[in-house]
């Protein structure tokens, strides 16, 4: 196709502009992995700029040595898994019948759950209930309040909708009970979309913050973003030994750098594997609304 | 037999939905399918406990609420609570910080990805549009503890932004503690997270417009930019709509964990917003009853401004409801 100088202009403008753009979503990364490889005198005179300066594993043997921060990952990797298999059991379990045009009370039910998409519980009612159903400071406080995502539920629902239902008569005659049918048809068929919800829960629950605000008082009970939070803005903590009476080849500088980048690993290494779910999910989500 | 006919009018009205259900049949339907009320069971107990009572449980901005007491025996105290809020000095200051964010969230972030996904769309390299896709999306999978870590780390006095600034010889600025910067670091991290998740929905909205409409404007002669303005938004704009409305709705929560993560006592006068407000004073300083009234004040407030876009924008057929 023939263009015009204008638009070639433009298009040269276009992909220098969204490069550029697309870069400083990586960059910043890049340079904490580059501070947290470096001397921590040559981070603090900024000399650091996406490559390592006075290369140095200091600060990584020191991080991977602490056993606050291993905890912290090990609750990150319970509630991940367990609240993942939880999640994903209650809200298949919720959104089956739901989509059933034999369940009478389907539509009220729908209703009532989809009404507490637009009302929102307040903050302080919403930590009295829980407190009262007393999963104050119990690791179930992460997943049990937050079992279930109405939007998901939702996308599930819309898929099990659009499952032939001459499947359901094949079955009927066959003696497949409603459990069954469930389980050994219909979750067999809607793999795709179950991968992708399981996947919104991991990234939820792997990313799990406020519940944990909200509800653990117990330090050794925080998830690992919780742990960072704390390190943060105690560098005491996030030291865990007097950097003033020893000589150390860390700081804090360094150290908050490699913080970042022990919780961000493992979701980058699994990102571009899983990508392309989730752009599918978040678009069957918007079918919906 | 015209009398006949209101009578009937008049059951119908009266028995409404769940005479109806009985009539239906709900016992047979339950002992016929009573495999699918179990399943729901949980789900609907679930719903009940967590959504339900919190929601019922907002009364407590009524009462003098007293957690021994508990709900049932706190004392009511009618409009105290909000009476109160009103004469409060720290209500004001978070009242505004909240509603200007959250004007600027509207200005500045909402329209980013519409932006972005127009860009995206004249990308026509498929190599280059999946690469800079997959890296826009990622953000979106950080949480805010690491992005607020991130955040202070980049422009903190030893920070690569002052080194920068150094260099082209700037004195260095502490940026998180300075109140000027606050709320442009709030709009400018909001952008970097969820520009490229928010242009998936717009992308897949383009991807459904017909392109014979194209093809007849190319025969047209229009360029690819009148495409753009007289094709590609005008059919976005229902998109944009509905996502406005789904946004106006929550106009003022603005999200506890990105300020909670943005936020030291040095930005309070200028970034402490209602939800951190009511983490602090509500559950760690137990004001329950007060916290929850600013909790109900922000939730009407939200859905008055649901009410009204949603009005205006029936007008144009293209409302949530």
């Amino acid at each position: 196709m023939k263009q015009s100088v204008g638009e070639r202009l433009f298009q040269l403008f276009n992909y220098t502009l969204l490069i550029v753009l697309a870069s400083t979503m990586i960059a910043p990364l890049l340079q904490l992995l580059a501070v947290s490889f470096s001397s921590p005198i040559a981070a603090d005179s900024k000399q650091v700029f996406l490559i390592p300066v006075d290369f140095t594993l200091a600060t990584w043997e020191h991080i991977l040595q602490n056993e606050v921060l291993w905890r912290a990952f090990g609750v990150t990797v319970f509630i991940t898994i367990v609240g993942t298999f939880l999640s994903m059991l209650f809200t298949v379990l919720t959104a089956f019948p739901l989509s059933r045009k034999d369940f009478l009370l389907r539509k009220p039910i729908m209703l009532m759950m989809v009404i507490t998409m637009i009302f929102n519980a307040p903050m302080i009612p919403f930590f009295l209930t829980v407190r009262e159903v007393g999963l104050m400071d119990s690791i179930w406080a992460l997943i049990i309040p937050g079992l279930i995502s109405t939007f998901n539920m939702v996308i599930v629902r819309t898929f099990f909708l659009g499952i032939p239902s001459d499947l359901d008569d094949a079955a009927r005659i066959d003696g497949c009970n409603e459990f069954r049918l469930l389980f050994q048809i219909y979750l067999q068929l809607s793999k795709p979309v179950l991968a992708t919800i399981s996947l919104f829960y991991a990234v939820g629950y792997w990313n799990t913050f406020k519940t944990a605000v909200l509800f653990l008082r117990d330090p050794t009970l925080w998830p690992l973003q919780m742990r960072l939070r704390a390190f943060f803005t105690s560098e005491e903590e996030l030291a865990a030994v007097d950097l003033i009476m020893g000589d150390f080849d860390f700081n804090t500088t360094t150290l908050k750098a490699a913080t970042i980048i022990f919780a961000t690993v493992p979701i980058v290494l699994v990102y571009p594997y899983l990508q392309k779910y989730f752009v599918k999910g978040a678009v069957l989500g918007s079918l919906k609304e | 037999m015209d009398g006949h006919i209101k009578n009937e009018q008049v059951i119908t009205q009266r028995t409404g939905f769940w005479y109806r259900l009985l009539q239906n049949g709900l016992i047979k339907n339950v002992r016929r399918h009573w495999m699918l009320y179990l399943m729901i069971l949980p789900g609907i107990i679930y719903y009940i406990v967590f959504k339900y009572i919190p929601l019922m449980g907002s009364v407590i901005a009524f009462q003098d609420f007293q957690i021994f007491k508990g709900i049932f025996a706190s004392p009511w105290v009618g409009l105290e609570n909000f009476k109160t809020l009103l004469h409060y000095q720290d209500f004001h200051e978070v009242l505004r910080n909240t509603a200007l964010i959250a004007l600027y969230q509207l200005i500045f972030q909402f329209p980013a990805p519409i932006i972005l996904a127009l860009l995206f769309n004249e990308i026509r390299l498929l190599i280059v549009k999946k690469t800079v896709q997959s890296l826009f999306y990622l953000p979106h999978f950080l949480s805010w503890v690491v992005v607020g870590g991130i955040v202070f780390e980049l422009l903190a006095n030893q920070g690569i932004v002052n080194a920068i600034r150094e260099m082209l010889g700037f004195e260095p600025i502490l940026f998180m503690q300075e109140e000027a910067y606050f709320r442009t670091i709030v709009i400018i991290s909001g952008i970097w997270k969820e520009v490229g998740w928010g242009t998936i929905i717009y992308l897949a909205a383009i991807t459904a417009i017909n392109p014979s409409l194209y093809e007849a404007a190319v025969i047209d002669g229009a360029s690819r930019f009148k495409q753009t303005i007289y094709i590609t938004l005008p059919l976005l704009l229902p998109t944009i709509s509905v996502l406005f409305l789904l946004n106006i709705g929550n106009f003022l929560e603005l999200g506890f964990d990105q300020i909670f993560n943005l936020l030291t006592p040095m930005t309070y006068s200028v970034g402490d917003i209602i939800e951190t407000y009511v983490y602090r004073a509500g559950v760690l300083q137990g004001q329950y009853s007060l916290t929850t009234a600013i909790g109900l004040f922000q939730s009407v407030i939200g859905f008055a401004l649901l009410w009204i876009f949603n009005r205006l924008a029936r007008k144009s057929e293209q409302g949530l409801w």
